[in-house]
């Protein structure tokens, strides 16, 4: 086993322990803690198309940099929204873990998920997420968060909240 | 059906409007034989289908459609039915096919619908089969039209034809497309569906309906600007803020941008300005503009600033940002709306990253705009079944549009579009005959 695998096997189970807390900001509706996890230039993506390569050129469900993170918390649970006058819950559960790519700075980290969405109706969402993380001294940073739904190209209704 | 012409009529004073036409099943039954069965619907565009064999499904009204490039070079649109047993033959929202093949019993079609074999077919000598009669084929709808590009289906074989129906509206799409220097468009990938609980009249209502964006848009214009507030001094506006910021425009900024409206219920919005107007520039693309139309030309064709121009039922359309919405009925409280995104030929790839930025900021499920609205809808297709009032209100401004030429202009919040739109549900509707 070379020093490189050794590293990724050591580290595996401190970044699913940050993707388990990413997922728990979520069910409590911390947007402004869970935007404090994204790298300066972080993206979060929700692709509208099966295997969707570009963000820019082709229409996506979401596709947000910190700036639009930061108008998301100010606009999440406003009371002037008239979408925003609902209970909304959510709860998710995360698993098989896969490390794509590994380097001293940058991990690719692909896992599956199934976001039970309460709002209005109940909701299943499912899929895989595709975290880039970066290294840091006291922990990891997100560069890239990517949503995968197997029904990302269905009739969708309203999406109020990062899955 | 049990609405006689009298009680059709009842429905719709000067003034207001029965809430049956929202609620009743009876009445969406009523709509998509006399209405969408009519008026032109919006199929889809011809770049959807650039090539010979190319196809899209999709729905008029609640009839299954396939748009395909024939052997000819022709777009045809048929009903997605078989012809032996009326299976839906194309499942696939589009694709690529030498003849269409009905998956259960085998029979094939031509691109352009008509029957070409049935397996073991001694089983039909001796019966009144006939393979070359229209009724076993894959049949072309009534009437099949375009206006550059964009493919309009009508289901009667009577009625004005596409340009005189579209009559003003037509220089929205038009354009549209002069803003690319080729002076075409295309589809931009795949559409972006989002399914709204509610009547279809209600999101083609709301597309003029400019009283309710400083209210319910309010929460999001208040969040950017606090974000774009608490950005360094300095930086520039992010294009993001410049698209959602007009959604928090004044009742006067939209008053002033003035509502058209015209025959057959349809209508827009703005005119010399609109909430696209202070876009930035893209760079390269007044170069490539001016190296195809001129200056002049250039200017003209740029300070067309149309908000949001309607063509009723079915087809709404933004020129200055490129993107179609589309109403597909499902049922009396169930309606999909695709957006579609263009790319205008020849312009900076900028120009369509605006394009899909506009939309998920404003169209998306995931956006914080379409769900306020989605919201609103929901909401009174849920309470007005309740008794307390049987009518919806429409008299802002009433009798106060003036008349210019075969356009109506009124105040940017008036309800006369809406008026406008129930004048011509009331010409459909009434007219029995088929």
């Amino acid at each position: 086993m070379t020093m490189d695998e050794q590293f990724s096997v050591v580290d595996l189970s401190a970044i699913e322990a940050f993707i388990w807390s990413e997922a728990e900001l979520l069910d409590q509706g911390n947007l402004r803690q869970w935007r404090d996890l994204f790298a300066e230039d972080g993206k979060y993506w929700l692709p509208a198309s099966w295997q969707q390569q570009d963000p820019l050129n082709h229409i996506s469900l979401m596709y947000e940099d910190k700036m639009m993170m930061a108008i998301r918390v100010e606009n999440f649970g406003h009371r002037l929204a008239p979408s925003m006058q609902y209970p909304l819950r959510c709860s998710h559960v995360l698993g098989n873990f896969r490390v794509l790519t590994d380097s001293a700075t940058m991990i690719t980290i692909k896992s599956n998920f199934q976001a039970i969405v309460y709002y209005q109706e109940q909701t299943l969402f499912a899929g895989t997420y595709t975290h880039q993380l970066r290294r840091l001294d006291n922990g990891y940073e997100i560069v890239e968060k990517r949503v995968d739904l197997i029904n990302c190209d269905a009739d969708h209704r309203s999406i109020l909240i990062y899955l | 059906m049990s609405y006689t012409s009298l009680e059709l009529q009842r429905l719709v004073e000067p003034h207001r409007v029965h809430r049956d036409v929202y609620t009743d099943p009876q009445i969406f039954d009523l709509e998509m034989e006399r209405l969408w069965r009519r008026a032109w619907v919006y199929v889809g565009h011809e770049s959807q289908v650039a090539n010979i064999g190319d196809y899209i499904t999709t729905t008029v009204g609640l009839e299954p459609v396939v748009m395909a490039r024939d052997k000819n070079n022709r777009v045809q649109v048929l009903y997605n039915r078989c012809g032996h047993k009326g299976a839906k033959v194309v499942t696939q929202r589009a694709g690529s096919a030498r003849v269409f093949r009905c998956p259960y019993h085998g029979w094939t079609y031509r691109l352009d619908g008509k029957l070409q074999a049935t397996p073991h077919a001694c089983g039909y000598e001796n019966t009144d089969f006939d393979i070359d009669n229209p009724c076993f084929s894959m049949q072309s709808v009534a009437r099949i039209d375009a206006c550059r590009g964009f493919v309009f289906a009508c289901l009667s074989p009577e009625g004005p034809d596409l340009l005189a129906f579209l009559g003003d509206t037509a220089l929205t799409i038009n354009n549209m497309c002069d803003r690319s220097p080729q002076g075409e468009v295309e589809v931009a990938g795949a559409p972006l569906p989002y399914m709204h609980d509610c009547n279809w009249k209600m999101f083609v209502e709301n597309l003029n309906d400019a009283v309710h964006p400083m209210v319910a848009h309010a929460s999001v214009g208040h969040a950017t600007r606090k974000v774009v507030e608490s950005l360094p001094e300095g930086s520039p506006v992010p294009s993001e803020a410049e698209i959602i910021s007009p959604f928090g425009g004044s009742y006067e900024f939209f008053d002033s941008m003035g509502s058209r409206t015209m025959p057959y219920g349809h209508c827009f919005m703005g005119g010399k300005g609109s909430i696209h107007s202070s876009y930035s520039e893209i760079a390269g693309y007044m170069d490539a503009m001016q190296a195809s139309y001129g200056e002049q030309r250039t200017t003209e064709i740029l300070s067309q600033q149309r908000h949001n121009t309607t063509v009723y039922p079915s087809f709404t359309v933004k020129d200055a940002i490129q993107i179609v919405r589309v109403a597909r009925p499902i049922a009396v409280d169930k309606t999909l709306v695709e957006t579609w995104h263009f790319k205008l030929k020849g312009a900076p790839d900028e120009m369509l990253h605006r394009t899909i930025t506009y939309s998920r900021l404003i169209n998306s499920p995931g956006s914080m705009v379409g769900p306020d609205d989605w919201d609103c809808y929901r909401r009174m297709q849920q309470s007005l079944h309740s008794d307390a009032s049987t009518w919806v209100d429409m008299r802002r401004y009433l009798g106060r549009n003036e008349p210019d030429g075969n356009v109506h202009v009124a105040p940017g919040t008036s309800d006369e579009s809406v008026r406008n739109q129930y004048r011509a549900w009331c010409d459909y509707l009434l007219d029995e005959a088929q």
